[in-house]
């Protein structure tokens, strides 16, 4: 699904280039649970945010099921991973002045469904995450670990193949982080959704069936499971 | 930047105060600066008959005089009256258009500082005059003109008796000379007609001048009522006007245009709202930019700062902003001063700025607006929570938003009624503009008649006619844009006090052609019309020719053929030999009104050239050159009939100047404002415009979500500010008889272009934060 060839990117301060990827080489085939380690600075989120498109890069390669991304203009780019990728992140990144139905709803209507559509889609999400009760609620109103669900509910909202997630329980106590580790599990084995998850912890880098761990921008090394 | 932007604004809102508030304070301090302002009263003059009663500013010579035999309380009394004359001094001859003529205890009354002459007796003989010290600088440079002759033409020749200092601007009595009012012949006759004296009267110390004037009214309705010889519903009346009340209040115009005190409201509404529009973008900035200083702020309060002092703070801050817009508005309002006075028409200098009062005055209202308007800032900020600060970033977005919106509506309503005031005020001046008057007065140039050109006047006309480039020339009493001869026409078997109430002018046998009138029946004046004038006889035989227009014809009750050939009375007989359409001959405040035309050969004062040719300042060269040898005591000036139209309404043009400076000000406040907040807003939703580009918005669809909400608070605005605007607008437009209809396309425009400007405000920062990286916005962490 994902194909990484030497992918580098950089930043320049001062006439010093500073490396956040290294001749990164990496391949992630549909259906794996992958984890992304390593310490403060070494590139993880920056790994995420180029696999997931919303960052570039300088140098090398990377084809998104069979296609060059590198070589997509913007509106091709987005519109592939609108359709492909969602995303979770540790600070779940809601829309506060929305309620979580709303929250939900978003994805959709930037991708143009019917509103008739949109309406059973949500309905059905709210019903499989338990949360149908709170579905007039503001972000503001709910605990971390219901906040970061329904941050999970909106990135699942378009049937993505692939998941990237940032990070996703560092917000949450021990309990809440489980259970939503527990719910990426499901999501994997069930419906064959791809997870990239960026961790800190080796508990939540258990759950995947690799361990990428990164350093200054390289791979260091692959665990696999 | 943003505070720049708050500054600059604040100095812009303050400038305009100062502007203004340099003006209203002139106005304000009209003639106050006669010793005797409290006993100085102005006579204003009411007619009536047939339930006209406009009163005038001007009596007849009998009034002061009578006034004072009369009443005790009258001291004294000055007739003053304007006259234009062809001064000369050896080489220099000019003719002054301001030539004051007045009774001699002038100066005694008035407090001028005549130096170099006695007050009590410089106006006492016949041809005596003082100058202006710009006047004598002018004539006798640094000789000393006391005692010197100066000829005024064929009036004779004066002595100077004195200098005075020049008349100051916030007087309603300016002139350059003041000439002694016995040497005029009316002197030595006193009657009650002929208004065309201006009457001052000095009142005793302690004198109640209402009481007093209920006893001059009832004194001229009945005594001098009788005396005249009124009856019925005809009386002459006079009101006594206290001096300090004549600029403002006075309906009755004098030497001086008067003011309105309309427009001192007017000018004080427009100056507070423009600062209460600066104070709001200050207010508004400031909350906004106060949630960068969160960070700040917090970490003082963890280092021990408590609440007054981070107050103390705070406003202390926005003192010394408010200071330094307070020197930059005063930079500004010097800078414009002279752009002011060109609208305004005063003449007001820095200097009256630098000084003690002003400063004082400046310097309150700066502090009040920076307490004002950093008091709820600097409220808010200190009393921010400290963990809510620390903890993720204090979202501003809630707190205060409501107050803001308001605010920002509260602008633009602002903004949308200078904005449609303005268009209405323009649009009305650009119609009475470009009228068809009824007749053409355009390339029409006016000289004054010389009274030797008169002697021999047809030689004189055909002299002029015979320049190539004049297609006409004729002569009237005065100018055909504001003809001011009131009198009265009667019918055949009218008895008494019945007739018309007209206008009147004297004109010659061209005047109707020149002036290119249309006759609807009848025909012009012929040469054999002078045969009835027959002046002997004090008049018993005198027999008038007349034109009448339309309007006249019908309140006689003829048809216009009808009118033709039937005799009318103007004291005496004379028949209508054609009537005209309605032309406009005053200003269009005010219906048009019947008028007759008299065919005239002695009261002929101007004379009215229609030029028609490619070369038209050769046409005017060759017209000085034959002045020259026709008239060679005389200066050669000439203006054109447009420029005496155009001058009628100088005051609706100070207007919509006004208007439109300060609706631009207002506007580009306002702009500043929502470019502030724009920026603000966007930067506040950074994070939640990067979450809804990774949910896959477009950037059309960002742009419309942050401009939305903009975009209607405008509309707000808008459906505000429109109602008030038609109101005042319908009721400014009552003052004129021929009006603009107030089109639904003003509205449209004032709209649309609050609508584009908030737009490009607003869209300038929207597709700026659209375009930018999601990632940027999410990296918070």
């Amino acid at each position: 699904m994902i194909e990484l060839k030497h992918v580098s990117k950089w930043i320049t301060v001062g006439g010093v280039r500073t490396f956040l990827l290294k001749d990164v080489n990496l391949t992630i085939k549909e259906g794996e649970f992958v984890s992304i380690m390593g310490p403060s600075g070494s590139g993880k989120s920056t790994l995420l945010n180029v696999m997931g498109m919303l960052d570039e890069f300088d140098e090398g390669e990377y084809n998104f099921l069979h296609e060059a991304v590198h070589k997509l203009k913007e509106k091709h780019r987005s519109a592939l991973y609108k359709k492909y990728i969602g995303f979770v992140f540790q600070a779940y990144h809601l829309i506060d002045e929305l309620t979580v139905y709303e929250n939900i709803e978003t994805p959709l209507i930037y991708s143009d469904s019917k509103t008739g559509e949109r309406k059973a889609i949500v309905a059905d999400i709210l019903d499989r995450f338990q949360i149908v009760g709170k579905k007039d609620l503001f972000p503001t109103q709910l605990s971390g670990g219901q906040q970061q669900l329904v941050g999970i509910a909106r990135a699942l909202v378009g049937k993505p193949k692939l998941i990237l997630a940032d990070e996703p329980t560092g917000n949450l106590n021990s309990k809440q982080g489980e259970e939503i580790m527990d719910l990426f599990k499901k999501l994997n084995q069930e419906d064959g959704v791809t997870i990239i998850q960026v961790t800190h912890s080796e508990k939540n880098a258990e759950y995947g069936s690799r361990i990428i761990h990164l350093l200054d921008g390289r791979i260091e090394r692959i665990e696999e499971k | 930047m943003y505070s720049f932007i708050n500054v600059f604004g604040l100095a812009v809102g303050l400038a305009s105060c100062i502007l203004i508030g340099l003006y209203i304070a002139d106005e304000l301090s009209y003639d106050k600066f006669n010793a005797n302002s409290s006993r100085l009263v102005r006579v204003s003059a009411e007619e009536g008959h047939d339930g006209n009663a406009e009163p005038v500013g001007v009596t007849g010579t009998k009034a002061g005089p009578q006034l004072k035999r009369t009443f005790s309380f009258v001291e004294d009394y000055a007739r003053v009256i304007n006259s234009s004359r062809v001064v000369k001094y050896k080489d220099k001859l000019y003719t002054e258009k301001r030539v004051l003529y007045a009774d001699a205890p002038f100066f005694k009354m008035f407090s001028f500082n005549l130096t170099g002459g006695n007050p009590a007796t410089a106006l006492t003989n016949p041809n005596t005059v003082v100058l202006t010290k710009t006047m004598a600088n002018k004539y006798f440079g640094n000789e000393d003109p006391v005692g010197k002759t100066l000829n005024f033409g064929t009036r004779g020749d004066y002595i100077v008796t004195g200098v005075c200092d020049d008349a100051p601007g916030n007087s309603q009595i300016r002139f350059d000379f003041v000439a002694s009012f016995s040497s005029l012949p009316v002197y030595k006759t006193e009657e009650y007609w002929s208004a065309n004296y201006i009457t001052y009267l000095l009142v005793r110390a302690q004198t109640d001048i209402a009481a007093a004037a209920k006893q001059v009214d009832n004194y001229m309705r009945t005594a001098v009522g009788k005396e005249l010889g009124m009856t019925g519903g005809d009386y002459l009346t006079y009101h006594l006007e206290p001096l300090l009340s004549v600029h403002l209040n006075s309906k009755a115009e004098g030497l001086e245009p008067n003011g309105n005190i309309n427009y001192i409201y007017i000018m004080f509404a427009i100056g507070l709202l423009i600062l209460i529009i600066a104070c709001i973008n200050y207010t508004n900035l400031a909350t906004a930019q106060s949630a960068t200083r969160l960070g700040e702020i917090g970490m003082r309060k963890v280092m021990g700062a408590q609440r007054w002092q981070l107050f103390t703070q705070f406003v202390g801050e926005s003192g010394l902003i408010t200071f330094i817009a307070l020197v930059l508005a005063l930079v500004i309002s010097i800078t414009l001063l002279p752009l002011f006075n060109s609208i305004t028409g005063k003449a007001l200098t820095a200097n009256t700025l630098i000084a003690p009062m002003p400063i004082l005055g400046m310097l309150a209202l700066s502090v009040a607006v920076s307490f004002i308007a950093c008091v709820y800032p600097a409220f808010i900020l200190s009393g921010t929570g400290l963990s809510k600060i620390l903890k993720t970033g204090f979202s501003f977005s809630r707190s205060g938003n409501g107050l803001r919106k308001t605010l920002i509506v509260a602008q633009f309503v602002i903004s949308v009624f200078l904005i449609i005031a303005t268009i209405v005020v323009q649009d009305q001046l650009h119609y009475m503009q470009n009228k068809n008057l009824g007749y053409d007065k355009e390339h029409v140039l006016v000289l004054p008649l010389d009274n030797t050109s008169l002697n021999n006047y047809d030689a004189y006309k055909s002299g002029l006619k015979q320049i190539p480039g004049v297609e006409n020339v004729a002569s009237a009493y005065e100018t055909p844009t504001n003809i001011g001869w009131g009198d009265k026409i009667k019918k055949t078997g009218d008895a008494g006090d019945k007739g018309i109430s007209i206008n009147a002018l004297p004109a010659d046998l061209d005047f109707i052609n020149t002036m290119k009138i249309p006759i609807i029946a009848g025909s012009n004046f012929t040469r054999a019309d002078f045969a009835g004038m027959d002046t002997s006889n004090d008049h018993k035989n005198y027999r008038y020719t007349f034109i009448i227009n339309e309007t006249a014809a019908k309140q006689l009750g003829y048809k216009p053929e009808e009118a033709i050939n039937k005799t009318i009375y103007k004291n005496n007989p004379g028949i209508v030999k054609a009537v005209v359409k309605d032309f406009h001959f005053t200003s269009m405040h005010e219906t048009i009104k019947p008028l007759v035309i008299f065919l005239e050969d002695r009261m002929l004062y101007s004379t009215f050239i229609r030029v028609n040719s490619p070369d038209v300042s050769a046409t005017i060269n060759k017209i000085g050159v034959y002045w020259k040898t026709r008239v060679p005591n005389r200066p050669f000036e000439y203006h054109f009939l447009d420029e005496d139209y155009n001058r009628l309404y100088k005051a609706e043009q100070k207007t919509a100047s006004i208007f439109s400076l300060f609706a631009g000000t207002a506007l580009i406040l306002a702009c500043l404002g929502l470019f502030g907040l724009a920026a603000f807003t966007t930067i506040q939703r950074t994070k939640e415009i990067g979450v809804r580009k990774v949910l896959g918005a477009g950037t059309v669809t960002i742009v419309n979500l942050l401009c939305r909400e903009f975009l209607q608070l405008v509309t707000i605005a808008f459906v505000i500010a429109a109602p008030v605007a038609w109101t005042a607008s319908n009721k400014w437009l009552q003052d004129f008889a021929y009006r603009i209809n107030i089109s639904w396309v003003i509205f449209f425009v004032a709209g649309i272009s609050v609508v584009i400007v908030t737009l490009a405000t607003v869209g300038y920062h929207a597709i700026k934060a659209a375009l930018s990286n999601p990632v940027n916005a999410l990296r918070s962490e």
